[in-house]
């Protein structure tokens, strides 16, 4: 990159991250406020790689009617000298709470600890710390998948009470519902968390690869269609399989995240779009029916068109795959969409990221095959333990509330995806980059996705789909991956008792996003 | 004891039972702050573990019923749990054998005096000195399908790229465990053999090349016996630490793919602290102390014979 653009571009990324703090408290007039006082945030910018300059912006803070602003006055009165613990993800997940919390600490003076993690260390850590009665986290970060096994452990603590005294509760209709929830933000009809990762499987797709005329006769002439980005699976295979011919080894058609861990994630999706059940009216699994064994049949031949040594990609082989553009359609989490399109490439925190080279080559689409994944997401929930829950609520409702989240969302290195309806309709995330409006269109469409089982025992059934996963990548028949997993699911419905999990299911199920098949029956 | 002593015993009975006291207590109340530790970390956790072994705890079940020998009785008709023995017997017959056979041979090249031992034997300690953790995560790297040396070694040889995923196939990923785990611990065992070699009484051997012995006869009819004690050690502790084999593991193929590459250390880690079944983890963890303990008496056994002899 020339010197002339990387000034440009950080003078740009500078307006911006100004303007996205005057558009905060635009959006925060329509209710009647008085300014009470002057912060000063420091946000810094890398420009270039050696050089680094700090950026002031002035954020007036005023009194009124918004949930950040009610959450710092009560803050204000009460949490003044009291120190949270507030677990993340580690690595980038926990630098959007590490440049918060001096913010509310300016604002509130109460500290925030951020206590890093690894992502399936926040599911045992945290449980491990309620049941050995410590107390150790005051915020806690958990995802809806585990959300039944925190309630049942006594985990979490119920939010209501305090959300009726602190939260104006108009923000509530901000969500997205599939984001507000049962099953996500509630278990049972009662709030455990709120919600703050709008975590759901995108394709990102070369468009100057598509687009280019060459490519697309040879692709008609050897396939006999367009060359189109892809909505179906099949259109998915045949694009990767062309431009992998083609071009391997310097680009690849495909790439997906295929390390055990969370390889789960690559499965829920198209299973469920293909009509696949998770369990009958007996509770009997259903994975392994034909469908959950077609699902993972073309998993495992997706693989032939990706990069040698796929199977053991994790986030950052196919972000940097990506970023160098080696890859001409990836499916993954949001912030790739972002990062690719070049916003993020000065920010400080994403140096040791490899920078665009697919900069407005960037288009977007729903993952093939009619459910993306809702994979994962997070709720800031607050620990049933700690020493100070009033606190680490305000605290929540501040960091979630619709102006802070939007904040939040758009910082470059963030890992926090977009949730809340003002997320996507905010103009200034709308211009932050040429692509946007159409990122977040599409983003906003892929909602309509199929979330992860979250019933008890939520961890084990997807250990069981992952083991399954990785198995048939290593060479085992899919049939009998998935007989095992099926075997492996009715053993633990049986153990934990199949009464009880089919009426957490039934339960579980009455939120539309969680019910399997073709579309979402969006009341 | 004089007479004098008898005597003065004799005549003040208290006092000389209350010095005797204070004696046989005096060495109790030495030790005392070293047992009542023991007592807190080791043995309360036992007695404990083994009561828990015996109770149906599940994170997500509010009731933690008592199912008697449920748990043993499930674990041993639990593939995943019988597949984790046979990894770990793999690991503990085929690795532990092959870092035998290895550092004996090098100690054998090594304990005769030649130039450069010293930095020789340094730079083959180097791997047992590096933390397992980290080891694991090295040889991650040096296995990678597209960048690592290892691929890109065979690729030089073979004259063509050369990307097999190591790590992804059951085959090869117990290949790649086992290669790694020789790394970094034959040069302990090889540590062990110098040291005994050198120590080994040299006239014995000269006796034997008087009597016209060749090089074979004495390694089998000398060296062997004479460092069979040494050896039953050396496979004691590695034979112990292999069997609770878990870092390598957890870093390299995380039980992977599959999970076909599970030991009993990591299995009792899915079970107990990803799952949070503590019941069954509890049994699971019992079962590999009776593992333990039977190879222990074995090869305490074997030691005794041998010195004995």
């Amino acid at each position: 990159m020339s010197t002339k653009n990387t000034k440009m571009l950080g003078l740009l990324l500078i307006v911006g991250l100004a303007l996205m703090v005057l558009a905060a408290q635009c959006g925060a007039a329509a209710t009647p406020e008085v300014v009470e006082k002057v912060v000063t945030v420091e946000v810094e910018v890398e420009k270039e790689v050696e050089k680094v300059v700090t950026v002031e912006v002035e954020k007036e803070v005023s009194t009124g009617g918004s949930s950040s602003e009610r959450a710092v006055e009560a803050a204000k009165e009460l949490c003044d000298g009291v120190e949270l613990n507030y677990v993340r993800e580690a690595g980038l997940q926990a630098q959007d709470p590490l440049a918060m919390a001096p913010i509310w600490k300016d604002l509130t003076g109460s500290t925030v600890n951020v206590i890093e993690m690894s992502y399936l260390d926040m599911y045992s850590n945290q449980l491990q710390d309620h049941l050995t009665g410590g107390g150790s986290y005051d915020v806690v970060d958990v995802s809806p998948l585990w959300m039944q096994d925190f309630v049942n452990a006594g985990v979490l603590e119920p939010l209501d009470p305090y959300m009726e005294k602190y939260m104006n509760m108009a923000d509530l209709e901000d969500y997205l519902p599939v984001y507000s929830s049962e099953g996500v933000m509630k278990i049972n009809g009662v709030t455990y968390g709120l919600f703050d990762d709008g975590d759901v499987f995108m394709l990102y797709y070369r468009k100057d690869l598509f687009e280019d005329p060459e490519h697309q006769e040879e692709f008609k002439a050897e396939y006999g269609y367009d060359l189109v980005p892809p909505e179906t699976r099949e259109q998915m295979f045949d694009a990767a399989e062309f431009f992998t011919n083609k071009y391997a080894p310097d680009l690849y058609g495909l790439a997906m995240q295929r390390l055990e861990g969370q390889a789960y994630s690559w499965f829920i999706g198209p299973f469920s779009g293909a009509g696949g059940q998770f369990f009958d009216e007996d509770m009997k699994a259903q994975i392994n029916s034909e469908i959950g064994v077609q699902t993972l049949t073309e998993m495992v031949q997706q693989n032939t068109v990706m990069p040698p040594g796929v199977e053991k990609w994790g986030f950052m082989e196919v972000l940097s795959s990506w970023m160098e553009g080696k890859t001409a359609m990836v499916i993954t989490w949001p912030p790739i969409g972002r990062w690719g399109a070049g916003y993020g490439d000065t920010a400080k925190q994403m140096s040791w990221v490899p920078a665009s080279t697919v900069k407005g080559k960037v288009g977007y689409m729903l993952q093939p095959g009619g459910r993306p994944t809702l994979a994962g997401g997070f709720n800031i929930g607050v620990s049933s333990d700690g020493a100070n829950k009033e606190c680490a609520y305000l605290f929540a409702q501040w960091m979630t509330s619709p102006d802070i989240s939007l904040q939040r969302v758009m910082l470059p290195f963030a890992l926090r995806d977009p949730y809340r309806i003002s997320h996507f309709e905010s103009p200034l995330y709308r211009s932050a980059w040429p692509e946007a409006p159409e990122y977040l269109d599409k983003l906003q469409e892929a909602t309509t996705g199929q979330w992860e089982l979250g019933i008890p025992g939520a961890r084990e059934y997807m250990e069981a789909i992952d083991n399954a996963v990785t198995a048939a990548y290593a060479g085992k028949d899919p049939q009998e991956a998935m007989d095992e997993a099926a075997a492996r699911w009715d053993d633990i419905t049986e153990r934990l008792g199949v009464d009880s999990q089919k009426a957490a299911f039934e339960q579980w199920q009455q939120n539309p996003w969680n019910r399997t098949g073709p579309e979402v029956d969006i009341p | 004891m004089g007479v004098a002593g008898v005597a003065s015993e004799a005549t003040e009975p208290t006092t000389g039972t209350g010095r005797l006291r204070r004696k046989r207590l005096t060495p109790w109340l030495f030790v005392a702050p070293c047992l009542i530790v023991i007592l807190l970390v080791t043995i309360f956790p036992t007695i404990y573990s083994l009561g828990l072994s015996f109770t149906k705890w599940e994170v997500t079940l509010q009731e933690k019923p008592f199912i008697g020998l449920g748990n043993y009785i499930a674990l041993f008709q639990d593939d995943r749990f019988l597949h984790s023995i046979l990894i770990t017997l793999i690991v503990v017959v085929v690795g532990v054998g092959i870092e035998l056979i290895l550092g004996f041979s090098l100690a054998q090249l090594l304990v005769a005096d030649m130039k450069g031992k010293r930095i020789i034997v340094a730079a083959l300690l180097l791997p047992v000195m590096v933390m397992p953790v980290v080891v694991g995560y090295t040889w991650r790297l040096l296995w990678d399908a597209q960048y690592g040396p290892i691929n890109q070694i065979i690729g030089w040889i073979i004259g063509e790229p050369f990307t097999y995923t190591w790590l992804a196939k059951t085959p090869t990923a117990i290949f790649a465990i086992l290669v790694t785990d020789i790394w970094q611990w034959t040069p302990f065992m090889f540590l062990v053999f110098l040291s005994g070699l050198a120590v080994l009484d040299p006239e014995v051997f000269e006796a034997a090349d008087i009597d016209g012995a060749g090089g074979w006869d004495k390694f089998w009819q000398l060296t062997i016996p004479l460092m069979r004690p040494i050896i039953i050690v050396a496979l004691l502790i590695r034979g112990l630490d292999a069997l609770k084999f878990f870092d390598i593991i957890f870093t390299l193929s995380g039980g992977g793919p599959g999970n076909s590459t599970e030991t009993i250390s990591f299995y009792i880690y899915q079970v107990g602290y990803q799952f949070f079944r503590l019941g069954y983890g509890a049994a699971a963890a019992f079962v590999l102390l009776i593992f333990l303990a039977v190879l222990l008496t074995f090869l305490l056994r074997m030691f005794r014979s041998a010195t004995e002899g």
